[in-house]
């Protein structure tokens, strides 16, 4: 005995006004008899604290109360018997209705160090109290609707700034080695009262690999990774944003000797330039671009 | 027995073909398809030349003049010689003649093998790499890790079976459904070329590695394109036309292909990440209509390859990749090649004594790099129109204002491929400019003399107007006069040399000859340089219709006298083939000069053993011995024949030659006056000599017998019986010095055989040795050779009764042109010994005849050799009751042994019918 669901969609990609379609799969070597089939939609925001910047008891109390952002349920099926071999229940739900406000957020899925944005649908036989209930879950994700999208991208704010050893407070030495870009996440929980703050690396794409041309004009072009990107959020109990960091690491015996040293201390070798980022969603491609100038 | 008497001038005239005047060559096209090949296409006589074998006869005159200048200027247009610079074709779409350009330029058979790699060739082994798996997937998020570590040791051959082995795991795992470990193997790959320190191996690498993101790139298209055409189910949905566009896409295909795009985007290092979405280029057709657009974007991205070989590679690679996006777009290679100057400029200018950047490194990579430069370059002026190609030039700041050039600062090796892939019109409409740009760009990534040399080249390629070409010929010729060394020197000259000739600037002529001497007579030449000057002079010698011209020239022989080996032998050889191609050479300095050059080929080649070399030499030094030509000089022309007797004596076919020449002057003496009798006889004499050392027997037989015919049209009776003498000697040696029998041209003995009975028509007998002496010699001769088959002898005896028969009339059918010799029929006539002499040796070789006849085994030859004996006998002897009986005989043996229907059977029968005077003999029906 078996239960599965199926997304009308591979990607599993959904936007808050389409609806949410599918099937349920019962496969079953007996007939069921069930006290009705049930589709719930749950989405929240679950929260957590890791070591890192939080202190040692707020750590130790773990998992902070998940916020729920949608939670809906639809009977596909009044109590009845499901016959035996493979049986297909289609169903279709729409997340957000008119009038509901619940998704008026515009949380879209996110996978996070502390925070994750998480949709989920499940599928529930409900069963006499003999019997165990059939159920199946299965994530899916949600993208802002192309409807709320702006009209026009946000124009680019241009940000100009110069590496030198006056801002690295240190000489800047010869010879590139490597110049790369950072995205970094910025995730903050309200806990008690208290703001815990946490930034992680998502990538690195390396654009320039070795002692390249001085006065190129180099583009870096990053792909947003998916999941681990969300448009930024600032929301009351908790916080998602992004920094870009610049860094640019230069030929030295040196940075031999400290392999395995964090990426963010200030070194010798290293100059790093570290930006806010703001993130939007536009349309289905969202690049980075930048441009690059060695002199 | 009885000889038929015979008329030979009644029969000549009875059987002489009418003769009827005509109008048309009968291999004439005909009139009305004539007129037409005149008017309408040339093209079609070229065609119809190359189709077909090319009849000299066929057509008119003008029409093979058309049809000849046509051919030239199909095979003339660029055939400047650019040996190490050969060029190689642009592919339509997919092919990959970039790759075999590499693979040749650099092969992978050398065995060095010291190169550090990462470790994913290193730790090779397929089933070891497999568990390494969750290693790799470390190792995708760590690249410094393997960056620095040490350096391994492995041969080629296992480096390359390794990148071969993960070609197999790619497409194994691609098929298993495994795309994510595909994915990270082909990242891998794509790795490998961030490892520039293989040098010399890496265009190989380069090859393999593209070929396996050509794999990946052709399995994700493949992939995508069959999710936008099926359903998941497996049913057609929708049939993509070839120039599809991004709306015609599901969103599932494009959600596919888009993720392809992100995982790739993930990548860390800048290079794998550009390799990789290189690969899968074309599929950004399935997400936009303007793909092209990412092209500019990666140039961009490739800046940050810091390597230069790296580098130029990743825009090789980029060129090759575009090529299959449907819309041709070149924007993006200007910039390549704009960022590729800025980069070369980089390295030409880095102080020399810093990081080793000796100028032997930086011209190992220049090398290196060269070949992408070029494809790329090719890519770019690929079918341009002129407005294209200015567009382009502006766009890489080769002009300003309105001014295409000047005094613009390039790399020169760039410089170089830019000439090279311009076309003709531009190049020519602006030679000065060029000229101007190669002046200013001398750099150690090419050298300048190669581009002053592909200038040259390039301008000979158009025909066209002369002040331009004085103007760039006389600058040319004002650069390399600085050049002091000889290799440079020659090496611009070469390219020069044909547009001084063409336009006859006899002054320059002068001048690039009198600088190569000056230079090879002051430092010597080498093999390279030796080359140069062997095209420089093998031009010179082309170009000239009389080798006296060239003689002529200043330095020319003393040029030739610096050159050694087998350029010297090439030279001579052309020079021999300038020399006899024009008639008969007459100017005895021209005769000493080519004999001196002969010599000097004969000295240096071995002619003992026939190679390829040494038996062109020959017949071309035959060649000059046959077309020399003293005129009435002849015994100058005896002297000269006897002075190649002596220099040439291994040439065997060449005494053949001075036995013909000599034998030719002889007669010219004798039609001259009498007074050329001495001479005369030294020539015979010559002759006499000379036969002997010919090798082969059947030859010397040959000229035995042709000497022996002049001798006697001479008047030198002794010496004709002489020679004769030596020729049936000749005959009876045959057997013991030519040792296998098969060798011996039989066919060839018999006719010489009958040739020399046809001479001794004409041979007044010795009435010495009795008149049948030599017949008589003959006869036993052919009886006893072993070699000699029954059909051979059967041919021979019949010449022999036939010569019997001839000698027996009262008027011969011919004699020597010489009326002091008086033939046989007036020496004995009505001398009756003398006719018995004859008809009873007849008798006897008719003996012979019939028994060879009898002896013969094979049925088919058997009746051709009765036929062939009927008909001797039946015109060489009364049919009477002695004669008509064997006649009888052999036609039935023939009938016995040939169909009814055989031709040669009836009209022998016919033949004899006619030759009976009175009953004729009962015979078949000839139906």
């Amino acid at each position: 005995m078996s239960v599965e669901l199926k997304l009308s969609r591979n990607s599993r990609v959904y936007r808050p006004s389409e609806p949410l379609e599918g099937k349920i799969i019962i496969k079953s070597q007996s007939s069921i008899s069930h006290h009705g089939v049930r589709i719930t939609v749950n989405g929240s925001v679950n929260l957590q604290v890791h070591g890192g910047s939080a202190g040692i008891i707020e750590s130790f109390y773990g998992v902070v109360k998940p916020i729920p952002i949608v939670k809906k349920t639809v009977d596909v099926k009044s109590s009845g018997k499901i016959g035996s071999g493979t049986t297909e229940i289609p169903f279709s739900l729409i997340l957000r209705q008119q009038g509901d406000e619940s998704l008026e957020r515009r949380y879209e899925t996110f996978h996070g160090a502390d925070i994750s944005i998480q949709y989920l649908v499940t599928v529930d036989i409900i069963r006499g109290y003999m019997h165990k209930s059939l159920s199946a879950t299965m994530e899916f994700i949600v993208e802002t609707d192309r409807a709320d999208l702006p009209e026009r991208p946000i124009s680019p704010e241009m940000v100009i700034f110069y590496i030198t050893q006056d801002t690295q407070r240190h000489p800047l030495l010869p010879e590139l080695k490597s110049g790369g870009f950072r995205l970094l996440r910025v995730e903050s929980v309200l806990l008690e009262e208290k703001i815990v703050t946490e930034t992680s690396l998502i990538q690195t794409t390396q654009i320039a690999d070795g002692d390249v041309c001085r006065n190129f004009t180099l583009p870096i072009h990053v792909v947003l990774p998916r999941l681990l990107t969300c448009p930024t959020i600032l929301a009351g109990p908790f916080s998602i944003e992004f920094k870009v960091s610049i860094v640019i690491s230069f030929q030295s015996e040196l940075s031999k000797l400290h392999l395995k040293t964090d990426p963010r201390t200030p070194r010798l070798w290293l100059a790093m330039e570290t930006l806010p980022l703001e993130l939007v969603r536009t349309s289905i491609f969202a690049f980075l671009q930048f441009v690059c100038v060695f002199d | 027995m009885e000889f038929r008497p015979r008329n030979y001038r009644a029969e000549q005239e009875s059987h002489e073909l009418s003769r009827v005047a005509t109008d048309s060559h009968p291999l004439c096209y005909p009139s009305l398809s004539h007129t037409e090949v005149q008017s309408t296409s040339q093209v079609h006589v070229v065609d119809d030349r190359n189709n077909d074998f090319f009849d000299p006869l066929r057509g008119t005159a003008s029409n093979a003049e058309v049809s000849g200048k046509n051919l030239q200027d199909v095979d003339d247009i660029p055939v400047p010689e650019l040996s190490s610079e050969a060029g190689n074709q642009l592919p339509n779409k997919e092919s990959t003649p970039f790759r075999r350009l590499l693979m040749q330029r650099f092969p992978v058979s050398k065995m060095i093998s010291i190169s550090s790699m990462s470790e994913i060739i290193v730790k090779g082994g397929k089933k070891f790499e497999k568990s390494l798996t969750s290693k790799h997937l470390e190792e995708l998020d760590d690249p410094q890790k393997f960056a620095d570590e040490d350096k391994k040791v492995i041969t080629r051959q296992e480096y390359v079976s390794r990148i071969h082995d993960l070609k197999d795991e790619i497409r194994h795992a691609w098929i298993a459904g495994d795309r994510v470990t595909s994915l990270k193997l082909s990242i891998k790959v794509a790795r490998l070329l961030t490892d520039t320190s293989v040098l010399h191996f890496y265009p190989t690498l380069f090859v393999l590695a593209t070929d396996i993101m050509d794999m990946l790139g052709n399995m994700v298209w493949e992939r995508i394109k069959r999710k936008a055409e099926y359903s998941e189910d497996g049913n057609l949905l929708y049939f993509l036309p070839e120039n599809f566009e991004a709306s015609d896409i599901c969103s599932d295909a494009k959600e596919t292909c888009n993720n392809w795009f992100c995982k790739i985007g993930a990548v860390q290092e800048l290079l794998p990440r550009i390799y990789l979405e290189l690969a899968i280029l074309p599929c950004w057709r399935f997400l936009l209509d303007q793909p092209v657009d990412s092209l500019q974007r990666l140039v961009r991205m490739t800046r940050g390859l810091a390597d230069p070989v790296a580098f130029v590679y990743c825009h090789l690679y980029m060129a090759h990749c575009a090529q299959k996006l449907p819309s041709r777009d070149i924007g993006y290679l200007v910039t390549c090649v704009n960022d590729i100057r800025v980069l070369l400029t980089r390295i030409v200018s880095t102080d020399e004594s810093a990081h080793g950047n000796t100028t032997e490194n930086k011209r190992l990579l220049v090398s290196l790099m060269e070949p992408a430069i070029e494809y790329i370059m090719k890519c770019i002026f690929k079918d341009l129109s002129q407005r294209q190609v200015m567009n382009v030039l502006a766009e890489l700041g080769l002009r300003r204002d309105k001014q295409l050039f000047g005094r613009f600062s390039c790399v020169s090796i760039l410089v170089h491929h830019l000439l090279k892939e311009l076309p003709t019109e531009v190049v020519c409409s602006n030679a000065v400019e060029i000229f101007h740009l190669i002046e200013c760009n001398n750099d150690c990534s090419f050298n300048q003399h190669m581009n002053y040399r592909l200038l040259g080249f390039r301008l000979y390629e158009s025909r066209f107007q002369v002040d331009v070409v004085n103007v760039v010929v006389d600058k040319a010729i004002q650069v390399i006069s600085q050049y002091d060394s000889l290799d440079e020197y020659l090496k611009v000259v070469d390219a020069y040399m044909e547009l001084v000739l063409q336009h006859l600037m006899d002054k320059h002529l002068n001048t690039i000859l009198e600088g190569i001497s000056e230079r090879a007579w002051n430092k010597g030449i080498n093999e390279d340089e030796l080359a140069s000057l062997q095209s420089i002079l093998l031009k010179l010698l082309s170009f000239f219709k009389c080798l006296e011209d060239v003689f002529a020239l200043d330095h020319f022989r003393k040029i030739l006298d610096v050159m050694y080996g087998n350029s010297r032998i090439d030279v001579n050889m052309n020079i021999l083939d300038l020399a006899t191609r024009n008639g008969p050479i007459c100017n005895p300095t021209t005769i000493q000069l080519v004999f001196e050059i002969s010599q000097a080929l004969y000295d240096t080649l071995d002619f003992m053993n026939v190679t390829d070399g040494a038996s062109q030499a020959a017949s071309l030094i035959t060649r000059f011995v046959i077309m020399v030509d003293y005129g009435a000089e002849m015994e100058c022309h005896l002297a000269f024949l006897v002075d190649c007797r002596g220099a040439f004596s291994s040439i065997n076919n060449l005494k053949e030659t001075l036995v013909h020449s000599s034998n030719c002057l002889a007669f010219k003496a004798l039609k001259d006056t009498k007074r050329h009798m001495s001479f005369f006889k030294s020539c015979i004499t010559f002759s006499e000599v000379t036969i002997p050392s010919i090798f082969a027997l059947s030859r010397q037989l040959n000229l035995y017998i042709e000497t022996a015919e002049v001798a006697l049209v001479g008047g030198l009776v002794s010496h004709s019986d002489g020679l004769i003498d030596s020729s049936v000697s000749c005959l009876q040696s045959l057997d013991k010095t030519d040792g296998s029998r098969t060798q011996i041209d039989v066919d060839g003995i018999v006719s010489s055989i009958r040739k020399l009975c046809g001479l001794l028509v004409m041979v007044p007998g010795n009435p010495d040795l009795g008149v049948t002496y030599i017949p008589n010699t003959l006869l036993s001769l052919i009886n006893s050779q072993p070699w000699m088959t029954p059909r051979k002898r059967s041919q021979s005896f019949c010449s022999i009764i036939l010569l019997l028969a001839t000698l027996s009339q009262d008027k011969l059918p011919y004699h020597a042109d010489n009326v002091e010799i008086l033939d046989n029929a007036i020496i004995y006539f009505g001398d009756a010994s003398y006719g018995n002499d004859l008809v009873s040796l007849s008798k006897f070789v008719l003996q012979n005849l019939l028994s060879a006849i009898q002896q013969e085994t094979s049925q088919a030859a058997r009746g051709v050799m009765a036929l062939e004996a009927c008909n001797c006998i039946a015109s060489s002897f009364v049919l009477n009751h002695e004669i008509l009986p064997i006649c009888l005989t052999l036609i039935e043996t023939a009938k016995s042994c040939l169909a009814a229907r055989d031709k040669y059977l009836q009209s022998t029968i016919n033949f004899f019918d006619r030759q009976l005077p009175t009953s004729p003999v009962a015979l078949p029906s000839c139906s």
